[in-house]
Protein backbone atom coordinates (compact mmCIF):
# COMPACT_ATOMS: atom_id res chain seq x y z
CA UNK A 1 0.00 0.00 0.00
CA UNK A 2 1.50 3.25 -1.12
CA UNK A 3 1.12 6.55 0.74
CA UNK A 4 0.95 8.59 -2.47
CA UNK A 5 -1.95 6.51 -3.78
CA UNK A 6 -3.67 6.67 -0.42
CA UNK A 7 -3.39 10.46 -0.42
CA UNK A 8 -4.67 10.57 -3.95
CA UNK A 9 -7.81 8.62 -3.12
CA UNK A 10 -8.32 10.84 -0.06
CA UNK A 11 -7.78 13.96 -2.18
CA UNK A 12 -11.29 15.33 -1.54
CA UNK A 13 -10.96 15.05 2.24
CA UNK A 14 -7.62 16.86 2.15
CA UNK A 15 -9.09 19.53 -0.10
CA UNK A 16 -12.07 19.90 2.22
CA UNK A 17 -9.70 20.22 5.19
CA UNK A 18 -7.72 22.97 3.41
CA UNK A 19 -10.91 24.84 2.55
CA UNK A 20 -12.15 24.59 6.13
CA UNK A 21 -8.77 25.85 7.47
CA UNK A 22 -8.98 28.72 4.99
CA UNK A 23 -12.51 29.58 6.09
CA UNK A 24 -11.50 29.41 9.78
CA UNK A 25 -8.56 31.68 9.04
CA UNK A 26 -10.81 34.11 7.22
CA UNK A 27 -13.23 34.15 10.15
CA UNK A 28 -10.39 34.56 12.67
CA UNK A 29 -8.85 37.40 10.62
CA UNK A 30 -12.19 39.11 10.11
CA UNK A 31 -12.69 39.06 13.89
CA UNK A 32 -9.18 40.58 14.25
CA UNK A 33 -7.97 37.70 16.39
CA UNK A 34 -4.52 37.75 17.85
CA UNK A 35 -1.93 36.53 15.30
CA UNK A 36 -0.37 34.01 17.68
CA UNK A 37 -3.76 32.52 18.38
CA UNK A 38 -4.31 32.08 14.63
CA UNK A 39 -0.97 30.24 14.31
CA UNK A 40 -1.84 28.10 17.32
CA UNK A 41 -5.20 27.13 15.88
CA UNK A 42 -3.66 26.39 12.48
CA UNK A 43 -0.84 24.26 13.91
CA UNK A 44 -3.19 22.28 16.13
CA UNK A 45 -5.57 21.62 13.30
CA UNK A 46 -2.86 20.67 10.76
CA UNK A 47 -0.87 18.44 13.15
CA UNK A 48 -4.11 16.81 14.27
CA UNK A 49 -5.12 16.14 10.72
CA UNK A 50 -1.72 14.75 9.74
CA UNK A 51 -1.60 12.47 12.77
CA UNK A 52 -5.07 11.11 12.17
CA UNK A 53 -4.21 10.53 8.51
CA UNK A 54 -1.03 8.68 9.41
CA UNK A 55 -2.89 6.54 11.95
CA UNK A 56 -5.58 5.69 9.46
CA UNK A 57 -3.04 4.93 6.72
CA UNK A 58 -0.98 2.71 8.99
CA UNK A 59 -3.71 0.44 10.20
CA UNK A 60 -4.95 -0.02 6.67
CA UNK A 61 -1.44 -0.62 5.41
CA UNK A 62 -0.79 -3.17 8.13
CA UNK A 63 -3.93 -5.10 7.24
CA UNK A 64 -3.74 -4.93 3.46
CA UNK A 65 0.01 -5.55 3.23
CA UNK A 66 -0.39 -8.70 5.25
CA UNK A 67 -3.41 -9.68 3.17
CA UNK A 68 -1.64 -9.15 -0.15
CA UNK A 69 1.52 -10.82 1.08
CA UNK A 70 -0.37 -13.90 2.21
CA UNK A 71 -2.28 -13.98 -1.03
CA UNK A 72 0.95 -14.00 -2.96
CA UNK A 73 2.40 -16.82 -0.89
CA UNK A 74 -0.68 -18.97 -1.24
CA UNK A 75 -0.73 -21.64 -3.89
CA UNK A 76 -4.48 -21.98 -3.64
CA UNK A 77 -5.69 -18.40 -3.45
CA UNK A 78 -9.12 -19.26 -2.17
CA UNK A 79 -7.65 -20.33 1.15
CA UNK A 80 -7.01 -16.66 1.96
CA UNK A 81 -10.03 -16.50 4.24
CA UNK A 82 -8.25 -18.91 6.57
CA UNK A 83 -5.35 -16.48 6.95
CA UNK A 84 -7.13 -13.13 7.25
CA UNK A 85 -7.12 -11.53 10.71
CA UNK A 86 -10.03 -9.70 12.21
CA UNK A 87 -9.59 -5.93 11.80
CA UNK A 88 -10.48 -2.92 13.85
CA UNK A 89 -11.80 -0.82 10.99
CA UNK A 90 -15.03 -1.03 9.13
CA UNK A 91 -13.90 -1.65 5.51
CA UNK A 92 -11.67 -4.50 6.59
CA UNK A 93 -14.59 -6.15 8.29
CA UNK A 94 -16.70 -5.79 5.15
CA UNK A 95 -13.91 -7.35 3.09
CA UNK A 96 -13.52 -10.20 5.56
CA UNK A 97 -17.22 -10.99 5.65
CA UNK A 98 -17.59 -10.67 1.87
CA UNK A 99 -14.66 -12.97 1.14
CA UNK A 100 -15.98 -15.47 3.62
CA UNK A 101 -19.38 -15.47 1.93
CA UNK A 102 -17.86 -15.72 -1.55
CA UNK A 103 -15.69 -18.63 -0.52
CA UNK A 104 -18.56 -20.43 1.08
CA UNK A 105 -20.79 -20.18 -1.94
CA UNK A 106 -17.91 -21.15 -4.24
CA UNK A 107 -17.20 -24.19 -2.09
CA UNK A 108 -20.83 -25.23 -2.39
CA UNK A 109 -20.74 -24.75 -6.12
CA UNK A 110 -17.57 -26.82 -6.45
CA UNK A 111 -19.05 -29.51 -4.26
CA UNK A 112 -22.02 -29.77 -6.60
CA UNK A 113 -19.73 -30.13 -9.56
CA UNK A 114 -17.50 -32.68 -7.94
CA UNK A 115 -20.51 -34.69 -6.86
CA UNK A 116 -21.90 -34.70 -10.36
CA UNK A 117 -18.43 -35.68 -11.61
CA UNK A 118 -18.32 -38.59 -9.19
CA UNK A 119 -21.78 -39.62 -10.36
CA UNK A 120 -20.64 -39.41 -13.95
CA UNK A 121 -17.54 -41.44 -13.22
CA UNK A 122 -19.59 -44.12 -11.50
CA UNK A 123 -21.96 -44.21 -14.42
CA UNK A 124 -19.11 -44.54 -16.91
CA UNK A 125 -17.51 -47.35 -14.90
CA UNK A 126 -20.82 -49.13 -14.67
CA UNK A 127 -21.47 -48.62 -18.36
CA UNK A 128 -18.05 -50.00 -19.21
CA UNK A 129 -18.71 -53.13 -17.17
CA UNK A 130 -21.98 -53.47 -19.04
CA UNK A 131 -20.44 -53.05 -22.48
CA UNK A 132 -17.83 -55.68 -21.67
CA UNK A 133 -20.56 -58.28 -21.51
CA UNK A 134 -21.54 -58.17 -25.20
CA UNK A 135 -17.84 -57.98 -25.99
CA UNK A 136 -17.14 -61.13 -24.00
CA UNK A 137 -20.14 -62.75 -25.59
CA UNK A 138 -18.98 -61.83 -29.09
CA UNK A 139 -15.51 -63.20 -28.38
CA UNK A 140 -17.05 -66.50 -27.37
CA UNK A 141 -19.39 -66.57 -30.36
CA UNK A 142 -16.51 -65.93 -32.74
CA UNK A 143 -14.55 -68.70 -31.09
CA UNK A 144 -17.41 -71.19 -31.06
CA UNK A 145 -18.58 -70.56 -34.60
CA UNK A 146 -15.41 -70.58 -36.62
CA UNK A 147 -17.43 -71.10 -39.78
CA UNK A 148 -18.99 -67.64 -39.66
CA UNK A 149 -16.04 -65.67 -38.39
CA UNK A 150 -12.39 -64.94 -38.81
CA UNK A 151 -9.46 -63.15 -37.22
CA UNK A 152 -10.56 -59.79 -38.54
CA UNK A 153 -13.58 -59.78 -36.27
CA UNK A 154 -11.43 -60.63 -33.26
CA UNK A 155 -9.11 -57.76 -34.16
CA UNK A 156 -11.98 -55.30 -34.38
CA UNK A 157 -13.34 -56.58 -31.08
CA UNK A 158 -9.97 -55.95 -29.53
CA UNK A 159 -10.02 -52.43 -30.90
CA UNK A 160 -13.39 -51.77 -29.29
CA UNK A 161 -12.12 -53.19 -26.03
CA UNK A 162 -9.01 -51.00 -26.14
CA UNK A 163 -11.06 -47.89 -26.82
CA UNK A 164 -13.54 -48.68 -24.08
CA UNK A 165 -10.67 -49.31 -21.69
CA UNK A 166 -9.17 -45.96 -22.65
CA UNK A 167 -12.34 -44.16 -21.58
CA UNK A 168 -12.29 -46.02 -18.27
CA UNK A 169 -8.70 -45.06 -17.53
CA UNK A 170 -9.23 -41.50 -18.71
CA UNK A 171 -12.00 -41.13 -16.15
CA UNK A 172 -9.80 -42.72 -13.52
CA UNK A 173 -6.80 -40.56 -14.33
CA UNK A 174 -8.81 -37.32 -14.19
CA UNK A 175 -10.48 -38.18 -10.95
CA UNK A 176 -9.17 -37.18 -7.58
CA UNK A 177 -10.30 -40.42 -6.00
CA UNK A 178 -7.65 -42.96 -5.25
CA UNK A 179 -8.88 -46.08 -6.96
CA UNK A 180 -5.67 -47.92 -7.48
CA UNK A 181 -3.90 -50.39 -5.25
CA UNK A 182 -0.13 -50.53 -5.11
CA UNK A 183 1.42 -53.90 -4.55
CA UNK A 184 4.47 -55.84 -5.56
CA UNK A 185 3.97 -56.89 -9.17
CA UNK A 186 6.02 -59.09 -11.45
CA UNK A 187 6.83 -57.19 -14.65
CA UNK A 188 6.85 -60.41 -16.67
CA UNK A 189 3.26 -61.13 -15.63
CA UNK A 190 2.08 -57.73 -16.81
CA UNK A 191 3.95 -58.07 -20.10
CA UNK A 192 2.55 -61.57 -20.57
CA UNK A 193 -1.03 -60.33 -20.23
CA UNK A 194 -0.45 -57.46 -22.64
CA UNK A 195 1.36 -59.74 -25.11
CA UNK A 196 -1.51 -62.18 -25.01
CA UNK A 197 -4.01 -59.41 -25.73
CA UNK A 198 -1.99 -58.29 -28.74
CA UNK A 199 -0.89 -61.73 -29.93
CA UNK A 200 -3.04 -61.89 -33.05
CA UNK A 201 -2.33 -58.39 -34.26
CA UNK A 202 1.42 -58.80 -33.62
CA UNK A 203 1.56 -62.07 -35.54
CA UNK A 204 -0.65 -60.69 -38.30
CA UNK A 205 1.68 -57.75 -38.82
CA UNK A 206 4.87 -59.82 -38.51
CA UNK A 207 6.07 -57.88 -35.51
CA UNK A 208 8.56 -59.77 -33.37
CA UNK A 209 8.21 -59.34 -29.66
CA UNK A 210 11.39 -59.69 -27.65
CA UNK A 211 11.00 -59.67 -23.91
CA UNK A 212 13.87 -59.64 -21.45
CA UNK A 213 12.54 -58.54 -18.13
CA UNK A 214 13.71 -61.39 -15.91
CA UNK A 215 12.03 -61.79 -12.54
CA UNK A 216 12.03 -58.12 -11.64
CA UNK A 217 9.24 -56.89 -9.41
CA UNK A 218 7.96 -53.34 -9.06
CA UNK A 219 5.54 -51.54 -6.79
CA UNK A 220 2.51 -50.59 -8.86
CA UNK A 221 -1.12 -51.34 -9.63
CA UNK A 222 -0.86 -54.23 -12.07
CA UNK A 223 -4.08 -53.39 -13.93
CA UNK A 224 -3.05 -49.79 -14.43
CA UNK A 225 0.39 -50.82 -15.56
CA UNK A 226 -1.17 -53.30 -17.96
CA UNK A 227 -3.21 -50.49 -19.47
CA UNK A 228 -0.12 -48.27 -19.71
CA UNK A 229 2.01 -50.94 -21.40
CA UNK A 230 -0.87 -51.80 -23.71
CA UNK A 231 -1.11 -48.16 -24.78
CA UNK A 232 2.59 -48.02 -25.56
CA UNK A 233 2.61 -51.31 -27.44
CA UNK A 234 -0.53 -50.34 -29.35
CA UNK A 235 1.34 -47.24 -30.50
CA UNK A 236 4.31 -49.36 -31.55
CA UNK A 237 1.97 -51.53 -33.59
CA UNK A 238 0.15 -48.54 -35.06
CA UNK A 239 3.32 -46.75 -36.15
CA UNK A 240 5.31 -49.53 -37.79
CA UNK A 241 7.71 -48.69 -40.60
CA UNK A 242 7.30 -50.34 -43.95
CA UNK A 243 10.09 -52.31 -45.58
CA UNK A 244 11.93 -53.52 -42.49
CA UNK A 245 11.61 -56.43 -40.13
CA UNK A 246 9.51 -55.00 -37.32
CA UNK A 247 10.28 -55.63 -33.72
CA UNK A 248 9.33 -54.46 -30.25
CA UNK A 249 11.85 -55.04 -27.53
CA UNK A 250 10.92 -54.87 -23.88
CA UNK A 251 13.66 -54.80 -21.29
CA UNK A 252 13.96 -54.05 -17.60
CA UNK A 253 17.02 -52.45 -16.07
CA UNK A 254 17.89 -51.53 -12.55
CA UNK A 255 20.00 -48.87 -10.87
CA UNK A 256 20.33 -47.78 -7.23
CA UNK A 257 17.22 -45.64 -7.26
CA UNK A 258 14.86 -47.25 -9.69
CA UNK A 259 13.80 -50.07 -11.95
CA UNK A 260 13.35 -48.95 -15.53
CA UNK A 261 11.03 -50.67 -17.98
CA UNK A 262 11.95 -49.84 -21.55
CA UNK A 263 9.78 -50.48 -24.58
CA UNK A 264 11.68 -50.02 -27.80
CA UNK A 265 10.38 -50.29 -31.35
CA UNK A 266 11.95 -49.74 -34.75
CA UNK A 267 8.90 -47.92 -36.08
CA UNK A 268 8.53 -44.62 -37.84
CA UNK A 269 9.69 -42.68 -34.78
CA UNK A 270 8.65 -39.19 -33.78
CA UNK A 271 9.69 -35.88 -35.29
CA UNK A 272 12.12 -34.12 -32.95
CA UNK A 273 9.97 -31.03 -32.62
CA UNK A 274 6.97 -33.20 -31.67
CA UNK A 275 8.68 -35.12 -28.86
CA UNK A 276 8.17 -32.54 -26.08
CA UNK A 277 4.45 -32.43 -26.87
CA UNK A 278 3.56 -36.14 -27.18
CA UNK A 279 2.22 -36.33 -23.61
CA UNK A 280 -0.06 -33.32 -24.14
CA UNK A 281 -3.79 -33.87 -24.26
CA UNK A 282 -5.16 -34.36 -27.80
CA UNK A 283 -1.75 -33.74 -29.38
CA UNK A 284 -1.44 -35.85 -32.53
CA UNK A 285 1.41 -34.13 -34.35
CA UNK A 286 3.08 -35.25 -37.51
CA UNK A 287 2.41 -38.98 -37.05
CA UNK A 288 -1.22 -38.34 -36.18
CA UNK A 289 -1.75 -36.78 -39.56
CA UNK A 290 -0.52 -39.96 -41.23
CA UNK A 291 -2.71 -42.29 -39.22
CA UNK A 292 -6.39 -41.55 -38.90
CA UNK A 293 -7.11 -43.31 -35.66
CA UNK A 294 -4.85 -41.09 -33.57
CA UNK A 295 -6.75 -39.31 -30.84
CA UNK A 296 -3.84 -37.88 -28.90
CA UNK A 297 -5.26 -39.35 -25.71
CA UNK A 298 -3.25 -42.55 -25.20
CA UNK A 299 0.03 -41.05 -24.10
CA UNK A 300 -1.70 -38.25 -22.21
CA UNK A 301 -3.60 -40.79 -20.11
CA UNK A 302 -0.42 -42.84 -19.75
CA UNK A 303 1.38 -39.84 -18.29
CA UNK A 304 -1.48 -38.99 -15.93
CA UNK A 305 -1.68 -42.55 -14.64
CA UNK A 306 2.09 -42.70 -14.15
CA UNK A 307 1.95 -39.44 -12.23
CA UNK A 308 -0.72 -40.84 -9.93
CA UNK A 309 1.18 -44.06 -9.35
CA UNK A 310 4.39 -42.12 -8.73
CA UNK A 311 6.23 -43.46 -11.79
CA UNK A 312 8.14 -41.30 -14.22
CA UNK A 313 7.63 -41.81 -17.94
CA UNK A 314 9.89 -40.49 -20.68
CA UNK A 315 10.08 -40.87 -24.41
CA UNK A 316 13.06 -40.92 -26.68
CA UNK A 317 12.90 -41.19 -30.44
CA UNK A 318 14.57 -40.58 -33.75
CA UNK A 319 12.42 -40.05 -36.79
CA UNK A 320 12.42 -43.05 -39.13
CA UNK A 321 14.54 -45.09 -36.72
CA UNK A 322 13.09 -45.88 -33.33
CA UNK A 323 10.91 -44.93 -30.39
CA UNK A 324 11.74 -45.87 -26.83
CA UNK A 325 9.39 -45.29 -23.92
CA UNK A 326 10.85 -45.69 -20.43
CA UNK A 327 8.91 -46.07 -17.21
CA UNK A 328 10.80 -45.47 -13.99
CA UNK A 329 9.62 -47.27 -10.85
CA UNK A 330 10.97 -46.08 -7.55
CA UNK A 331 12.54 -48.65 -5.35
CA UNK A 332 10.94 -48.40 -1.99
CA UNK A 333 13.49 -48.77 0.77
CA UNK A 334 10.80 -49.03 3.40
CA UNK A 335 9.44 -52.16 1.83
CA UNK A 336 12.75 -53.91 2.21
CA UNK A 337 13.13 -52.66 5.77
CA UNK A 338 9.70 -54.06 6.56
CA UNK A 339 10.70 -57.38 5.10
CA UNK B 1 -15.86 -85.92 -17.70
CA UNK B 2 -15.21 -82.94 -15.47
CA UNK B 3 -18.26 -81.03 -14.42
CA UNK B 4 -18.03 -77.25 -14.61
CA UNK B 5 -20.67 -74.97 -13.17
CA UNK B 6 -21.20 -71.60 -14.86
CA UNK B 7 -22.52 -68.88 -12.57
CA UNK B 8 -23.22 -65.99 -14.90
CA UNK B 9 -26.41 -63.98 -15.34
CA UNK B 10 -25.79 -62.78 -18.90
CA UNK B 11 -27.72 -65.37 -20.88
CA UNK B 12 -25.75 -64.94 -24.09
CA UNK B 13 -22.40 -65.37 -22.34
CA UNK B 14 -23.44 -68.37 -20.32
CA UNK B 15 -24.85 -70.08 -23.39
CA UNK B 16 -21.68 -69.52 -25.43
CA UNK B 17 -19.53 -70.43 -22.46
CA UNK B 18 -21.37 -73.73 -22.17
CA UNK B 19 -20.80 -74.40 -25.85
CA UNK B 20 -17.11 -73.59 -25.51
CA UNK B 21 -16.72 -75.91 -22.54
CA UNK B 22 -18.81 -78.69 -24.05
CA UNK B 23 -16.68 -78.54 -27.20
CA UNK B 24 -13.60 -78.85 -25.00
CA UNK B 25 -15.08 -82.04 -23.58
CA UNK B 26 -16.22 -80.75 -20.26
CA UNK B 27 -19.66 -81.21 -18.84
CA UNK B 28 -20.84 -77.62 -18.46
CA UNK B 29 -23.90 -76.72 -16.43
CA UNK B 30 -25.47 -73.28 -16.14
CA UNK B 31 -26.78 -72.17 -12.79
CA UNK B 32 -30.37 -71.04 -13.27
CA UNK B 33 -31.64 -70.31 -9.79
CA UNK B 34 -29.71 -67.39 -8.35
CA UNK B 35 -32.03 -67.12 -5.36
CA UNK B 36 -30.78 -70.42 -3.99
CA UNK B 37 -27.35 -70.40 -5.63
CA UNK B 38 -25.56 -71.86 -2.66
CA UNK B 39 -27.88 -74.85 -2.28
CA UNK B 40 -27.83 -75.35 -6.04
CA UNK B 41 -24.02 -75.51 -6.04
CA UNK B 42 -24.03 -78.10 -3.28
CA UNK B 43 -26.56 -80.15 -5.18
CA UNK B 44 -24.60 -80.04 -8.44
CA UNK B 45 -21.28 -80.77 -6.73
CA UNK B 46 -19.14 -79.52 -9.65
CA UNK B 47 -15.40 -80.10 -10.20
CA UNK B 48 -14.87 -76.40 -10.95
CA UNK B 49 -16.89 -73.20 -10.78
CA UNK B 50 -16.74 -70.19 -13.09
CA UNK B 51 -18.09 -67.35 -11.01
CA UNK B 52 -19.05 -63.83 -12.02
CA UNK B 53 -18.99 -61.06 -9.40
CA UNK B 54 -22.03 -59.13 -10.61
CA UNK B 55 -24.78 -61.69 -10.22
CA UNK B 56 -28.30 -61.23 -8.91
CA UNK B 57 -29.22 -61.95 -5.33
CA UNK B 58 -25.98 -62.98 -3.62
CA UNK B 59 -22.93 -61.04 -4.87
CA UNK B 60 -20.16 -63.22 -6.32
CA UNK B 61 -17.57 -62.30 -3.73
CA UNK B 62 -19.90 -63.15 -0.88
CA UNK B 63 -20.91 -66.38 -2.57
CA UNK B 64 -17.23 -67.23 -3.00
CA UNK B 65 -16.63 -66.68 0.70
CA UNK B 66 -19.59 -68.84 1.56
CA UNK B 67 -18.49 -71.70 -0.68
CA UNK B 68 -14.98 -71.59 0.73
CA UNK B 69 -16.28 -72.17 4.23
CA UNK B 70 -17.46 -75.60 3.20
CA UNK B 71 -15.57 -76.67 0.11
CA UNK B 72 -12.25 -76.50 -1.68
CA UNK B 73 -13.71 -76.80 -5.18
CA UNK B 74 -11.59 -74.76 -7.63
CA UNK B 75 -13.19 -71.40 -8.44
CA UNK B 76 -12.24 -69.07 -11.27
CA UNK B 77 -13.64 -65.59 -11.01
CA UNK B 78 -14.73 -64.44 -14.46
CA UNK B 79 -15.78 -60.84 -14.30
CA UNK B 80 -15.80 -57.46 -15.97
CA UNK B 81 -14.64 -55.74 -12.78
CA UNK B 82 -11.10 -55.09 -13.83
CA UNK B 83 -9.53 -53.59 -10.73
CA UNK B 84 -6.63 -54.68 -8.60
CA UNK B 85 -8.77 -54.31 -5.48
CA UNK B 86 -11.39 -56.74 -6.75
CA UNK B 87 -8.74 -59.23 -7.77
CA UNK B 88 -6.91 -59.02 -4.46
CA UNK B 89 -10.18 -59.39 -2.59
CA UNK B 90 -11.27 -62.41 -4.64
CA UNK B 91 -7.92 -64.11 -4.25
CA UNK B 92 -7.92 -63.47 -0.53
CA UNK B 93 -11.37 -65.05 -0.30
CA UNK B 94 -9.85 -68.14 -1.86
CA UNK B 95 -10.45 -67.90 -5.61
CA UNK B 96 -8.00 -69.98 -7.65
CA UNK B 97 -7.82 -67.59 -10.57
CA UNK B 98 -9.20 -64.26 -11.75
CA UNK B 99 -9.99 -63.52 -15.39
CA UNK B 100 -11.51 -60.34 -16.74
CA UNK B 101 -14.01 -59.98 -19.54
CA UNK B 102 -13.65 -59.91 -22.45
CA UNK B 103 -11.20 -62.77 -22.38
CA UNK B 104 -9.61 -64.91 -25.02
CA UNK B 105 -11.60 -68.20 -24.92
CA UNK B 106 -8.45 -70.25 -25.50
CA UNK B 107 -6.87 -68.63 -22.46
CA UNK B 108 -9.88 -69.48 -20.35
CA UNK B 109 -9.56 -73.13 -21.38
CA UNK B 110 -5.84 -73.06 -20.65
CA UNK B 111 -6.45 -71.67 -17.17
CA UNK B 112 -9.12 -74.29 -16.48
CA UNK B 113 -6.82 -77.07 -17.63
CA UNK B 114 -3.96 -75.63 -15.61
CA UNK B 115 -6.04 -75.85 -12.46
CA UNK B 116 -7.07 -79.44 -13.13
CA UNK B 117 -3.48 -80.30 -13.95
CA UNK B 118 -2.28 -78.70 -10.74
CA UNK B 119 -4.73 -80.81 -8.79
CA UNK B 120 -3.78 -84.08 -10.43
CA UNK B 121 -0.14 -83.52 -11.14
CA UNK B 122 0.91 -84.44 -7.65
CA UNK B 123 1.56 -88.07 -8.48
CA UNK B 124 0.98 -88.66 -12.17
CA UNK B 125 3.91 -88.94 -14.55
CA UNK B 126 3.64 -87.75 -18.15
CA UNK B 127 4.24 -90.60 -20.57
CA UNK B 128 4.11 -91.18 -24.30
CA UNK B 129 4.23 -94.88 -25.26
CA UNK B 130 7.51 -96.02 -23.69
CA UNK B 131 8.76 -92.47 -23.16
CA UNK B 132 8.70 -90.67 -19.85
CA UNK B 133 8.48 -86.89 -20.00
CA UNK B 134 9.91 -84.54 -17.41
CA UNK B 135 8.79 -81.04 -18.45
CA UNK B 136 10.61 -79.31 -15.61
CA UNK B 137 13.98 -80.73 -16.60
CA UNK B 138 13.17 -80.52 -20.29
CA UNK B 139 13.92 -84.22 -20.78
CA UNK B 140 12.28 -87.11 -22.59
CA UNK B 141 13.69 -90.53 -21.87
CA UNK B 142 13.21 -94.22 -22.40
CA UNK B 143 15.03 -96.94 -20.52
CA UNK B 144 18.30 -96.37 -22.34
CA UNK B 145 18.56 -92.82 -23.53
CA UNK B 146 17.72 -89.24 -22.66
CA UNK B 147 16.66 -86.55 -25.08
CA UNK B 148 16.95 -82.88 -24.24
CA UNK B 149 14.23 -80.58 -25.55
CA UNK B 150 14.31 -76.80 -25.58
CA UNK B 151 11.69 -74.89 -23.63
CA UNK B 152 9.57 -74.23 -26.71
CA UNK B 153 9.84 -77.80 -27.99
CA UNK B 154 8.74 -79.05 -24.61
CA UNK B 155 5.74 -76.71 -24.50
CA UNK B 156 4.69 -77.90 -27.97
CA UNK B 157 5.19 -81.56 -27.17
CA UNK B 158 3.34 -81.55 -23.86
CA UNK B 159 0.48 -79.58 -25.39
CA UNK B 160 0.17 -82.04 -28.28
CA UNK B 161 0.39 -84.86 -25.77
CA UNK B 162 -2.36 -83.41 -23.61
CA UNK B 163 -4.57 -83.32 -26.72
CA UNK B 164 -3.29 -86.61 -28.12
CA UNK B 165 -5.40 -87.96 -30.94
CA UNK B 166 -7.10 -84.61 -31.50
CA UNK B 167 -6.18 -81.89 -33.93
CA UNK B 168 -4.40 -78.96 -32.33
CA UNK B 169 -4.61 -75.74 -34.34
CA UNK B 170 -1.61 -73.54 -34.91
CA UNK B 171 -3.49 -70.81 -33.10
CA UNK B 172 -3.94 -72.99 -30.03
CA UNK B 173 -0.26 -73.90 -30.07
CA UNK B 174 0.67 -70.26 -30.44
CA UNK B 175 -1.61 -69.30 -27.54
CA UNK B 176 -0.04 -71.99 -25.36
CA UNK B 177 3.47 -70.79 -26.22
CA UNK B 178 2.67 -67.12 -25.66
CA UNK B 179 0.91 -68.03 -22.45
CA UNK B 180 4.25 -69.48 -21.31
CA UNK B 181 6.11 -66.26 -22.14
CA UNK B 182 7.53 -67.58 -25.41
CA UNK B 183 6.57 -64.84 -27.81
CA UNK B 184 7.59 -66.59 -31.01
CA UNK B 185 6.38 -65.90 -34.54
CA UNK B 186 5.02 -68.20 -37.24
CA UNK B 187 8.44 -69.02 -38.68
CA UNK B 188 9.83 -69.91 -35.30
CA UNK B 189 6.87 -72.20 -34.70
CA UNK B 190 7.65 -74.04 -37.95
CA UNK B 191 11.29 -74.34 -36.98
CA UNK B 192 10.43 -75.65 -33.52
CA UNK B 193 8.01 -78.23 -34.84
CA UNK B 194 10.44 -79.51 -37.45
CA UNK B 195 13.25 -79.71 -34.87
CA UNK B 196 10.94 -81.57 -32.50
CA UNK B 197 10.10 -83.99 -35.32
CA UNK B 198 13.78 -84.57 -36.06
CA UNK B 199 14.52 -85.25 -32.40
CA UNK B 200 11.63 -87.69 -32.12
CA UNK B 201 12.70 -89.38 -35.36
CA UNK B 202 16.21 -89.82 -33.94
CA UNK B 203 14.56 -91.51 -31.02
CA UNK B 204 12.77 -93.92 -33.28
CA UNK B 205 9.45 -92.15 -33.45
CA UNK B 206 9.00 -91.40 -37.15
CA UNK B 207 6.04 -89.27 -38.32
CA UNK B 208 4.48 -89.06 -34.89
CA UNK B 209 3.42 -85.44 -35.40
CA UNK B 210 1.19 -85.32 -38.41
CA UNK B 211 0.31 -82.12 -40.25
CA UNK B 212 -3.34 -81.70 -41.15
CA UNK B 213 -3.35 -79.16 -43.91
CA UNK B 214 -5.26 -75.97 -43.04
CA UNK B 215 -6.20 -77.41 -39.66
CA UNK B 216 -3.19 -77.99 -37.50
CA UNK B 217 -1.20 -80.84 -35.99
CA UNK B 218 -2.03 -84.13 -34.40
CA UNK B 219 0.09 -86.37 -32.20
CA UNK B 220 -0.49 -90.01 -33.01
Amino acid sequence: MKLSKYLKTNFLIILLFIVIIAIINLILISFKTNEQAIIGVNLTAIIGFILSTIYDFNRRKKFYSKFLNNLELLDKKYLITEMIEKTNFYEGEILYDALYEIDKSMAEEIKNYSLSLVDFKEYIEMWIHEVKLPLASLNLIVHNHKELSDKKIVEQLKRIDDDVEQVLYYVRSENAQKDYLIKETKISKVISNVAMKNKDILLENNINLEVEVGDKKVLTDSKWLEFIVNQIISNSIKYIKKGVEHYIKITAKENEKSIILKIYDNGIGIKKSDIPKVFDKTFTGNNGRKIETSTGMGLYITKQLCKKLGHKVTIDSKENEYTEVSIFFNKDDFLYVAK
Amino acid sequence: MKKILIIEDDKSISKELKELLDNAEFNAIILEDFENSFEEIKKQNPDLILLDINIPSLNGEILLKKIRKESNVPIIMVTSKNTEADEVLSMSYGADDYITKPYNPTILLLRINAIFKRMENKNTVLTYNDLVIDPKKGIIKNEKEELILTKNEMIIFTFLLANRGNIVTRDDLMTELWNNNSYINDNALNVNISRLRTKLTDFGYVDTIETRKGQGYILK
